[in-house]
């Protein structure tokens, strides 16, 4: 039905234009992932491979430093799995909105289901009962007509299109930059630049300041597991914190 | 670590970040998650931004350096703050960068 073709391009073209605005931060993590990537001696159709098989910009990032401190598979692994784990809640989010659609479609929007995209899709799932149907054509029951799915890969596809070009291009440029340049301390610059937009409330604060002293005191740990062992206590730090802040209102 | 290993860490990363992905739309029919994993979810950023900085400037070779004549924690100190009045990424890292080459040539 040709009315259907053209609401899911609506849909997916809706998708794109509202997912637009939000490359213009993504450019920048996406060349600094890939200039930290060459810094950090990873081959750069690695580096680029990466982003299409992990397409995880704050855990790419720490896979970089990681690699860039020496550290082992294992701390690494773990690390970035740990900093991923959000994503079981965006999948849960999600979920009552895309549960009727084909295996084919959620393995797809689930690999699409990126911080980004999710921020601008869940937005259009929650203010919109109805596809956008610009004849005024309202959703049937069944579920039909609902090619909201289409809007989410219009955002999922733009970042995605984005992250590998801006990857890229990183890895371009990457390659010009004399390595006395001190480029990689790029990359915990953006840490430091991250925590102060994310150290809002007390718990957080605490999370941090226990996980720093901790990847102080457990240095001498090999393969750099201090570091996994400093962040699990920032987090029992982060959890016990929350829970004294609620207990004492 | 040699490339081969890193093929490996990159694919079982990305295996495991596809599975959460997957996990609430395909693999688990509870939508129900513990009230623990989104307070946890939250301070994981913080914590792993955190060890991950603490380490770059203070930890070289296995051991802890505190050097105050190093060009990069005052680098890191001038950038915080940029990073604090502006909550900007991109000035915080042009003055950290400015700041550690202009360190780096004074010191």
């Amino acid at each position: 039905m040709s009315a259907t073709r053209s609401t899911r391009r609506a849909e997916f073209l809706a998708g794109c234009r509202d997912e637009a605005p939000l490359q213009l931060g993504v450019v920048p993590f996406g060349m600094l992932y890939g200039i930290g990537a060459l810094a950090a001696g990873m081959p750069a159709w690695l580096a680029q491979l990466a982003s299409a098989v992990v397409f995880a910009g704050a855990a790419q990032l720490v896979i970089v430093q990681m690699l860039t401190a020496a550290a082992g598979a294992l701390p690494i692994g773990l690390t970035a799995s740990l900093l991923n784990l959000r994503h079981v809640l965006y999948s849960a989010s999600v979920a009552d909105y895309v549960r009727h659609l084909p295996r084919r479609w959620r393995l797809l929007l689930a690999y699409l289901l990126t911080d980004e995209a999710y921020a601008v899709a869940i937005l259009r799932y929650q203010t919109s009962s109805t596809s956008t149907a610009d004849d005024g054509a309202t959703a049937t029951t069944a579920g039909m007509t609902d090619l909201r799915h289409w809007y989410f890969l219009g955002c999922g596809l733009t970042l995605w299109a984005t992250w590998q070009l801006s990857t890229a291009a990183g890895l371009v440029f990457g390659a010009t930059i004399p390595a006395e340049w001190d480029i990689d301390f790029a990359v915990p610059l953006t840490f430091i630049a991250l925590l102060t937009l994310l150290l809002r409330e007390r718990a957080g604060q605490a999370a941090a300041l226990v996980a720093a002293l901790g990847a102080l005191t457990f240095a001498t740990l090999p393969y750099k597991l201090g570091l996994v062992a400093a962040i699990l206590l920032g987090l029992v730090a982060g959890v016990w914190a929350a829970r004294f802040a609620r207990d004492g209102k | 670590m040699s490339t081969a290993v890193l093929i490996g860490l990159l694919v079982a990363v990305g295996l495991v970040t596809f599975l959460y992905r997957y996990a609430m739309i395909g693999l688990f029919a509870s939508r129900n998650l513990p009230g623990w994993l989104h307070a946890l979810c939250r301070h994981i950023a913080p914590a792993s931004f955190a060890a991950l900085t603490a380490s770059a400037l203070f930890v070289h070779g296995g051991e802890v350096a505190i050097d105050l004549a190093a060009p990069k924690p005052w680098a890191a100190l001038v950038a915080a703050l940029v990073a604090w009045r502006t909550r900007s990424v991109l000035a915080t890292i042009a003055t950290g960068m400015a700041a550690l080459y202009l360190l780096k040539f004074l010191l």
